[in-house]
């Protein structure tokens, strides 16, 4: 037991300091996408909304409703329109009413 | 004291000292792998306060993970039934958000069909520092950000509206 | 109708038509094989909803995959024989491995061997109305156990699938005198998501994304056996760089399953410490996968045509040295330990016999001294690059020394691919109708995955088969005798399977 003791001193803490201190292993972390409303026409937007295997984006007359709730962050819309789609970086996500997930992104007037 | 009162005064007690049991309605294993790192000594939960408990009896939060398989539904409510109140669901992972899965026969798709959720969490998997900011949401000590989070890049600085 | 005598061509799938009528004679022959999986699917043509073609009376196809795992020879036969009055010769007596399938074949399809003796649910949840890949049974599954008395005495009593906080859902049916147990069944059935059936229609693209989660843990293999089922039904060959990318992925993804199971078997002997030391590798190896592949679990790098993005080479010279480090130094604490070695030697000891005859696979079959290893298999990125780690007590202690000795060898393998150069580079598929074997070796095993594909390039009938869906099967001759409160957590952990991948 004395082995695991000092080898710990050693090795001393890796613990986080999150939530109080910033994370710098969260950079590396893959984040629901960020949507570039000037980008999105409607063409796009369809093929976005076709491309989600999860459910996460739906087409809905102008808007784009994004559900960062059922994103995975997998990355395929962004492949699929890498004009109109980035990563957000935002892995802090949690929600105490649902709705607060869900996202109504205007697209392009003009398509 | 009100009802409101009371609230604070439990949540306030949650937030001090909280005791998760764990839920798998059909996950991947995944989403389990992150949560078994919580106590590890990276993210160590419990020096927030924060501990796992196998026995729901003992249990404030239900970590309720996985797309709410139908077959799985009875052991879920059974879980659920045997926590005594005050109790908080927290649904994490984008299966029990809805993702992955649409409703059909085999799965409910989410798991807010069939337990009262009162915190979402998503990822896939969520990883243990959004897990940890799901958990201090849950307790209220830490204020949700998602709320006022656009997801939108608005690269034209002339526009003065936000999109949300 | 004659039979041409099946063959193993080393580094190839053949596969061999079988009537009906032979199929028993041809398993006795092949009896030398390993059976690595058993499944019925629709005949495979242009129809998306092979499963209706199937209810519509046209010939449900039998097919049965072999494996021979003699290094340097290391190949795949595939016997198709239509069925034929929804009966097959029983196979279970020649082949033991092929009674888990024998059962799900049963629920999904309505077909059973014909011996008549009782089947087990396996896939399905009782009195529940799924939709089924096939006709569905005209009766439900008899259920039959081991008997269950030692002397007069047995305790049967289920545990789960609730279990302790952190750990999926399993249902476990333990039959026990005293403490010892006497027999071990497992339902996973509450986790069935009905992934083959969801896969119907898709194209293999958009199937990878639920191939990933079929066990999550596995992710990189099984997507790789996917896309590998899918390239060769349709004769896509992915570049080399590509090839050595999902190679990268699939041994960084050894690591961290080894490392877990690490953690898993500290937990369960009661070694906190030791657990920490492991929890801190697997922390360090998941930021690593992070960092490299962008997702620590390694989710969305397998596509069709090779890979969707390459590794950050730098990223992985920089930090695996580090992350390994602290893997061999708790590996070593551990072996150093004797309270620890102590709780693993003669525990859950499976025997070669027992493992060949379940068709076992990966750390697990090892460790029994059998060398199946699907990286040996001619043609894949490994080459001869790869030494299979093996050791013949076949306990607990022997599945974790195989670990390590494989961890080792993952870490000097994504040297040499990352010096050997690798590459993102996806390929649209033909499209074409086609069948295809895919295979990779996960951390628990071979990850085996077949595909038909219809004309219009859509997937007629996809069979995931992860390394979970067969070594569960066992886990119930390895904890046999074994205390039930103090073993069978070891045990578990040395297999380090999951409910996911047998439910799927």
């Amino acid at each position: 037991m004395t082995l695991w003791f000092i080898r710990g001193l050693r090795r001393g803490v890796v613990t986080t300091r999150y939530p109080a201190r910033p994370d710098p292993s969260a950079r590396f972390l893959p984040t629901p996408p960020a949507f570039r409303p000037r980008a999105l026409t409607r063409e796009t937007a369809g093929r976005l909304a076709a491309t989600c295997p999860s459910g996460a984006l739906r087409l809905d007359d102008l808007t784009l409703v994004y559900d960062v709730g059922r994103c995975t962050a997998c990355g395929r819309c962004a492949a699929e329109a890498p004009a109109a789609v980035q990563s957000s970086g935002e892995f802090e996500l949690a929600a105490t009413v649902r709705s607060e997930l869900i996202k109504r992104i205007p697209l392009r007037e003009t398509s | 004291m009100t009802a409101e009162e009371l609230q604070e005064t439990i949540a306030r007690q949650f937030g001090r000292s909280l005791h998760i049991r764990t839920l798998d309605t059909g996950s991947c294993a995944v989403c389990e792998q992150e949560i078994r790192l919580l106590a590890a000594p990276h993210y160590d939960l419990q020096r927030l306060g924060f501990f796992f408990t196998p026995a729901p009896r003992h249990a404030d939060l239900l970590l309720v993970t996985g797309p709410m398989i139908r077959a799985f539904e009875v052991a879920a409510r059974k879980t659920y039934d045997a926590m005594p109140g005050p109790k908080i669901v927290v649904a994490t992972g984008a299966c029990a958000l809805g993702g992955v899965y649409p409703a059909d026969p085999f799965t409910h798709g989410t798991v807010d069909a069939v337990l009262p959720v009162d915190v979402w969490i998503p990822g896939c998997p969520p990883s243990p520092l959004a897990l940890l900011q799901g958990l201090g949401v849950a307790v209220g000590r830490l204020a949700g950000k998602v709320r006022d989070l656009p997801f939108t890049v608005d690269d034209d600085p002339e526009r003065t509206r936000g999109d949300s | 109708m004659t039979t041409v005598e099946p063959r193993v061509v080393p580094g190839a799938v053949t596969t061999f038509q079988v009537a009906s009528p032979d199929l028993e004679a041809v398993v006795r022959d092949l009896a030398g094989l390993r059976l690595a999986d058993m499944f019925a699917g629709g005949s495979g043509g242009s129809s998306p909803r092979a499963s209706r073609a199937a209810s519509n009376g046209e010939q449900t196809i039998l097919r049965l995959v072999w494996a021979n795992d003699t290094q340097g020879e290391a190949g795949y036969v595939i016997t198709e024989t239509p069925i034929e009055n929804g009966e097959y010769p029983a196979l279970s007596d020649i082949a033991p491995a092929a009674f888990v399938e024998e059962c799900e074949i049963y629920e999904q399809f309505g077909i059973r061997p014909a011996s008549g003796k009782p089947l087990n649910r396996i896939m399905l949840p009782p009195h529940a109305d799924l939709p089924t890949l096939g006709r569905k049974p005209r009766s439900e599954p008899e259920e039959q156990h081991a008997p269950h008395l030692v002397g007069g005495q047995a305790f049967e009593f289920p545990f789960g699938p609730v279990r302790q906080a952190g750990v999926e859902s399993l249902y476990y049916g333990l039959v026990t005198s005293g403490e010892e147990v006497v027999d071990l069944y497992l339902f996973t059935w509450h986790k069935h998501r009905g992934l083959e059936w969801r896969l119907q229609g898709m194209t293999p693209h958009d199937a990878l994304f639920l191939a990933e989660r079929a066990e999550g843990l596995s992710a990189v293999a099984m997507t790789w056996a996917l896309a590998a089922a899918a390239e060769a039904a349709t004769g896509i060959a992915p570049a080399g760089a590509a090839q050595r990318t999902r190679a990268v992925a699939a041994e960084l993804e050894r690591l961290y399953n080894h490392a877990a199971a690490m953690a898993a078997l500290c937990q369960s002997t009661g070694l906190s410490v030791g657990q920490s030391a492991a929890e801190i590798a697997l922390e360090r190896l998941l930021r690593l996968n992070a960092r490299a592949f962008g997702h620590r679990y390694l989710f969305g790098v397998v596509d069709v045509g090779g890979a969707s993005r390459a590794p950050d080479a730098d990223a992985i010279r920089e930090d695996l040295p580090a992350a390994y480090g602290e893997f061999r130094r708790a590996a070593d604490a551990l072996l150093g330990t004797n309270s620890f070695v102590d709780r693993l030697e003669a525990t859950g000891i499976l025997t070669a016999a027992q493992a060949r005859g379940l068709g076992l696979v990966g750390p697990v079959a090892r460790a029994a001294g059998l060398t199946a290893d699907t990286r040996l298999v001619p043609g894949g990125p490994y080459g001869k690059q790869v030494t299979a780690a093996t050791a013949t007590a076949g306990d607990v202690l022997a599945r974790f020394t195989v670990m390590l000795a494989e961890a080792a060898e993952s870490v000097r393998l994504i040297g040499q691919f990352l010096d050997a150069g690798t590459a993102a580079g996806t390929t649209e598929l033909p499209r074409t109708g086609g069948t295809g074997l895919g295979w990779a070796e996960s951390s628990r095993g071979e990850a085996l995955a077949w595909i038909a594909l219809g004309d219009d390039g859509r997937i007629t009938r996809a069979r995931l088969r992860p390394a979970s869906a067969r070594n569960w099967r066992g886990f119930d001759d390895a904890c046999r005798s074994q205390n039930v409160f103090t073993d069978i957590p070891i045990i578990e952990a040395s297999f380090w399977l999951t409910a996911a991948g047998m439910a799927r």
